[in-house]
C-alpha cells in the first residue's frame, strides 16, 4: 500500500503485521480511557463556566427574624432599597413554597403552615457580574433591615471551584500517564518489530536504501496502528458517554446531566485518534532511526 | 578505483581477522579472491560493500578517503555496488521478482521499467517460470541465481560476490560466470570470492589470495569468457 503523502517506496516489510498485532488493541484501550478522562475534564470545565456565570449575576438575601411582622417589614425595606440600587435588574421575594422546596431535602416535607419560622429569601438578579460592590451592599442592607444577610455565593463557590480544579488536575494527570504508557508500549512494540525485521532492514540498508526510506515503512505502519486503534477506542468511549447521557436524561437528574459532557464535546474527541496516530508514528520514527544509526 | 593500504579489521574486541591488507582495484578490473575457509574472504568483502569500516589502515573508495566519507553519503555509494551474499539474504516474504526489483525501487525507477528489466534478467538466469515463487520454495541454486540477478540488475560500478557459484552445477556456474564477464565488459569492476580452483583457472583473471588474514597477489590476464560452455541469451 502506498499513501500518496509518503511517496512511492518499496514494500519490504511483510504485509501481515507479525509481531505487533496486539498494538492497535492496546492503543484502542488507552484511547478509550483517554477519551473518557478528556470528556469528563472538558465537561467539568464547561459545566462550571455555565454554572458560575449564573451564580455571579445572582445574589440571595435572607431575612431572618422569628417575628413574622418584623420579617415582613424588613423585607419591604430591603426590597425597596435593593430596587433603588443601580446595577440591580430584579429583586423578588421567593414564594414560600419555593423556599420549602429548597429546604425540604434537610427537613423533610412539611406543610407550609407548620408554624415553622421559614426565612424569607429575596432573589436578586444583577445587570452583569461584578456591577455591584457586594461588601458595601451587605452593610447598607444590614443598616436598612437588621435581619438581612447577603449571600453572594462566594464562599461555597470558592470551595467548589477548588474541588473542580483538583478534579481536572487529576484527570490531566491520568491523561498524561496514559499518553506516557502508550509511548512506552509503542517503543516496545517497535523494538520487537525491528528485531523481527532486522534482516530485511539490514539488506535494504546494504542495498543503499536511505534511513528515511526504511523508517517510512515503519512510519506508515505505526501511523495506521495509531489511527485504527485510536478510532476504535474513541468510538467506544463516545458510545459509552452517549449511553450515560441517555440514562441520565431518563432519570431526569439535572446534576448528573450537568456533569456529563454535552454532545458538542464528543466531536472534539475525534481529534484524539489523529493525535494517537501522530504520537505512534513519531515514536516509531525515532525508535527506527536510532536503531538504523547503529548500522555503519 | 578502490585501494587498500595496510588495512586491518577486527570484530569487536577479538583479534584481527585481516591484517596489513594492501591492494588496488582498477576501474573495470576483474579479480578472484581465494583462500581456505576462515581466511577472511567474507570479512574483506564486507569492507568492499561498505557493511563495515576497517579498524585501521586507509581505504579509498571511488577515489575518496573512506574515513572522510560522512554516513549520509554512504547509501549513494552503496547503490553503485551490487552484492551477492554467501547466504543469499533474500527477503523471504517477497517473490523472486520483487526481490530482484528492490535495487531498482530503491533507486526510484519507474514501475514499468522495473517490470521489463526484472523479467528479462530472470529469464536470462533461467528462472522465468519461478518468477513469482517465494524464496522458501526455491532450491539453493535457484536462490543463488535470484541473488545474482538482484546484484546485477542495477549494472553496478562494483560487483562483489561471495561464493556465487557454490550451489549450482558446473554448467550453470559457467553461465553465471559469463554474466559476470559480460558485466565486466561494460565497465563493472568485479571481485568474486571462490574456492572453485577449476573456475578460477578457466577465467584466468588475477587472484587475490588470503590466508589467516594476510594477502598475496597473483597476476592474471583479461578474464576469458567461458562462452563455449553454452550461454545463449
Ligand atoms: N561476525 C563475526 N564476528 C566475529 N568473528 C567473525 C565474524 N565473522 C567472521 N568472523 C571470524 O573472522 C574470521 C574470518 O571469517 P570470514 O571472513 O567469514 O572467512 P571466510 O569467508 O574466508 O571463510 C574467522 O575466524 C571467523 O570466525
Ligand atoms: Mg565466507
Amino acid at each position: 500500500m502506498n499513501l500518496p503523502f509518503f511517496g512511492e517506496t518499496p514494500v519490504f516489510l511483510p504485509k501481515d503485521q507479525a509481531g505487533d498485532g496486539l498494538l492497535p488493541w492496546v492503543i484502542g484501550v488507552m484511547l478509550f480511557l483517554t477519551g473518557l478522562a478528556t470528556a469528563m475534564g472538558l465537561a467539568l470545565g464547561q459545566g462550571l463556566d455555565r454554572w458560575s456565570e449564573g451564580l455571579a449575576t445572582t445574589l440571595t438575601v435572607q431575612i431572618v427574624d422569628a417575628d413574622e411582622g418584623v420579617r415582613a417589614r424588613q423585607t419591604e425595606d430591603a426590597l425597596k432599597m435593593l430596587r433603588a440600587t443601580p446595577g440591580v435588574a430584579k429583586a423578588e421575594v421567593m414564594a414560600d413554597a419555593d423556599v420549602m422546596a429548597l429546604i425540604s431535602p434537610w427537613l423533610g416535607d412539611l406543610p407550609i403552615d407548620a408554624g415553622l419560622p421559614v426565612p424569607t429569601l429575596i432573589h436578586v438578579e444583577l445587570d452583569k457580574a461584578g456591577v455591584v460592590n457586594t461588601a458595601g451592599l451587605a452593610e447598607r442592607l444590614r443598616a436598612t433591615a437588621k435581619g438581612a444577610r447577603l449571600d453572594d455565593h462566594q464562599a461555597w463557590m470558592a470551595s467548589i471551584l477548588e474541588l473542580v480544579a483538583a478534579l481536572r488536575l487529576l484527570l490531566l494527570g491520568i491523561v498524561a500517564l496514559i499518553v506516557l504508557s502508550t509511548v512506552a508500549i509503542v517503543i516496545f512494540g517497535c523494538r520487537a518489530g525491528l528485531a523481527t525485521h532486522r534482516d530485511s532492514i539490514e539488506i535494504m540498508h546494504m542495498m543503499g536504501a536511505e534511513d528515511s526510506m526504511i523508517a517510512s515503512a515503519f512510519d506508515r505502519r505505526y501511523l495506521l496502528h495509531g489511527l485504527v486503534g485510536g478510532l476504535g477506542g474513541i468510538v467506544m468511549a463516545i458510545l459509552v458517554i452517549l449511553a450515560l447521557l441517555h440514562l441520565a436524561e431518563q432519570m431526569g437528574q439535572g446534576l448528573l446531566t450537568a456533569s456529563l459532557p454535552g454532545s458538542g464535546v464528543l466531536w472534539w474527541l475525534l481529534l484524539l485518534p489523529v493525535i494517537a496516530g501522530a504520537v505512534t508514528m513519531g515514536t516509531a520514527r525515532i525508535t527506527v532511526r536510532r536503531a538504523l544509526l547503529e548500522l555503519v | 578505483m578502490i585501494s587498500f593500504e595496510n588495512v586491518g579489521m577486527r570484530y569487536g574486541m577479538g583479534g584481527e581477522v585481516l591484517s596489513d591488507i594492501t591492494f588496488r582495484l582498477e576501474r573495470g578490473s576483474f579479480h578472484f579472491l581465494v583462500g581456505p575457509s576462515g581466511a577472511g574472504k567474507t570479512s574483506l568483502l564486507k569492507l568492499l560493500y561498505l557493511a563495515r569500516r576497517p579498524s585501521r589502515g586507509l581505504i579509498h573508495f571511488f577515489d575518496k578517503d573512506l574515513a572522510r566519507i560522512e554516513r549520509e553519503e554512504l547509501p549513494r555509494l552503496r547503490r553503485r555496488i551490487g552484492v551477492v551474499f554467501q547466504d543469499f539474504r533474500l527477503l523471504d516474504h517477497l517473490s523472486a521478482f520483487d526481490n530482484v526489483a528492490l535495487p531498482l525501487q530503491i533507486k526510484g525507477a519507474k514501475r514499468v521499467q522495473i517490470a521489463d528489466h526484472v523479467e528479462e534478467l530472470l529469464s536470462w538466469v533461467g528462472l522465468k517460470d519461478r518468477m513469482h515463487a517465494r524464496p522458501a520454495t526455491l532450491s539453493g541454486g535457484e536462490k543463488q541465481r535470484v541473488a545474482i540477478a538482484r546484484a546485477v540488475i542495477n549494472k553496478p560500478d562494483l560487483l562483489v560476490a561471495d561464493e556465487p557459484t557454490g550451489n549450482v552445477d558446473p554448467e550453470m556456474a559457467m553461465r553465471l560466470m559469463h554474466l559476470f564477464v559480460e558485466l565486466n565488459k561494460i565497465g563493472t569492476t568485479i571481485v568474486i570470492a571462490s574456492h572453485d580452483q577449476h573456475l578460477v583457472e578457466t577465467i584466468g583473471a588475477p587472484v587475490l589470495s588470503l590466508d589467516k588474514g594476510n594477502m598475496t597477489y597473483h597476476a592474471g590476464g583479461k578474464p576469458r569468457d567461458p562462452d563455449e560452455t553454452g550461454a545463449q541469451p
